[in-house]
């Protein structure tokens, strides 16, 4: 049976960590893909979409949502998380005004997220059947479809609320 | 192997006061909406603006001032807790890193110097609202 840690070790996933309020605790985990990985770094470094919503910027929006996220806070329903398809296995979707995460919970309270993009790409494009597609033949490459892979479709089956 | 998503302090802060205060908004209206059934329509029709100018403006799609967020907890009957303040250490908190483990540069973190900004909307004639209105 494949564990996260092994995932780890394949360097298939990389846990990713933010800076938390001294008060705050980790009480969710967070990874991503390596490509994942290497598009936050760019987000980080200061990429913006061509046409921009949100009054924070792309990466304040992402770390607002990781710290929410990782310090065990709500997230609202619909607004900030939701499945792609309510299936088993589902792909899930973590949203801010301009960027679009896509991935699936290993376990309740520790998401993946394999690819990033902007809000508007994303909805212009009709990117979600693609996304949905890739994330679910990642899932059977690694093996974990049955193992680290929450079946549930609603928020309770994936959060701690 | 870790990745440490790095923004700085300065883009950390404003990030998270932004999204600290629309989550505070949308709290409250679901909290209205559960006790008087108060909809996004109808907070739109007592401000006699267009409903998706709220929605936008509560997802975080289109910019907040102060007049709108006054004029939102109005709407609402909420009043509004703000004051700044020196952070303050307490007892079982974490220890603030002082060097770096990341690759993104030394972590700027100014201590003592930095003001911190609470929103809270808190009902009008609530309880609390009173005792901090008369505090």
């Amino acid at each position: 049976m494949t564990t996260i840690e092994e995932l780890v070790e394949a360097n298939a996933i990389s846990r990713i960590e933010i800076e938390m309020h001294p008060r705050d605790q980790v009480l969710r985990l967070l990874y991503g893909t390596p490509d994942f990985i290497a598009w936050l770094d760019e987000l980080a470094k200061g990429s913006q979409p061509g046409r921009r919503l949100g009054e924070a910027t792309p990466a304040e929006q992402v770390d607002d949502l990781f710290n929410t996220f990782l310090s065990g806070m709500p997230l609202v329903h619909m607004r900030q998380f939701r499945t792609i398809r309510a299936e088993k296995n589902a792909v899930w979707e973590l949203k801010t005004p301009d960027v679009r995460i896509f991935g699936w919970f290993l376990k309740k309270d520790c998401f993946v997220g394999v690819f990033g993009n902007w809000t508007d790409q994303v909805k212009d494009h009709d990117l979600y059947r693609g996304y949905r597609i890739a994330i679910r033949r990642l899932r059977r490459e690694l093996g974990v479809d049955d193992t680290l892979c929450v079946q549930g479709v609603t928020p309770g089956d994936v959060l701690s609320l | 192997m870790c990745f440490h998503f790095d923004i700085g302090s300065r883009a950390r802060h404003a990030g998270r006061f932004i999204g600290r205060v629309r989550g505070e908004l949308l709290r409250a209206l679901s909290e209205r909406k559960a006790e008087t059934g108060l909809s996004q329509q109808a907070l739109a029709r007592k401000l006699g603006a267009d409903r998706a100018q709220i929605n936008r403006q509560l997802s975080g799609e289109a910019s907040l001032s102060l007049r709108s967020l006054a004029d939102l907890a109005w709407a609402m009957d909420m009043e509004i807790s703000f004051e700044l303040k020196k952070p303050v250490a307490s007892a079982g908190q974490n220890q603030p890193m002082t060097t770096s483990t990341v690759r993104h540069g030394q972590i700027k973190y100014i201590n003592g110097s930095t003001r911190k900004i609470s929103v809270v909307a808190t009902p009008a004639n609530s309880e609390l609202g009173q005792a901090k209105k008369s505090a």
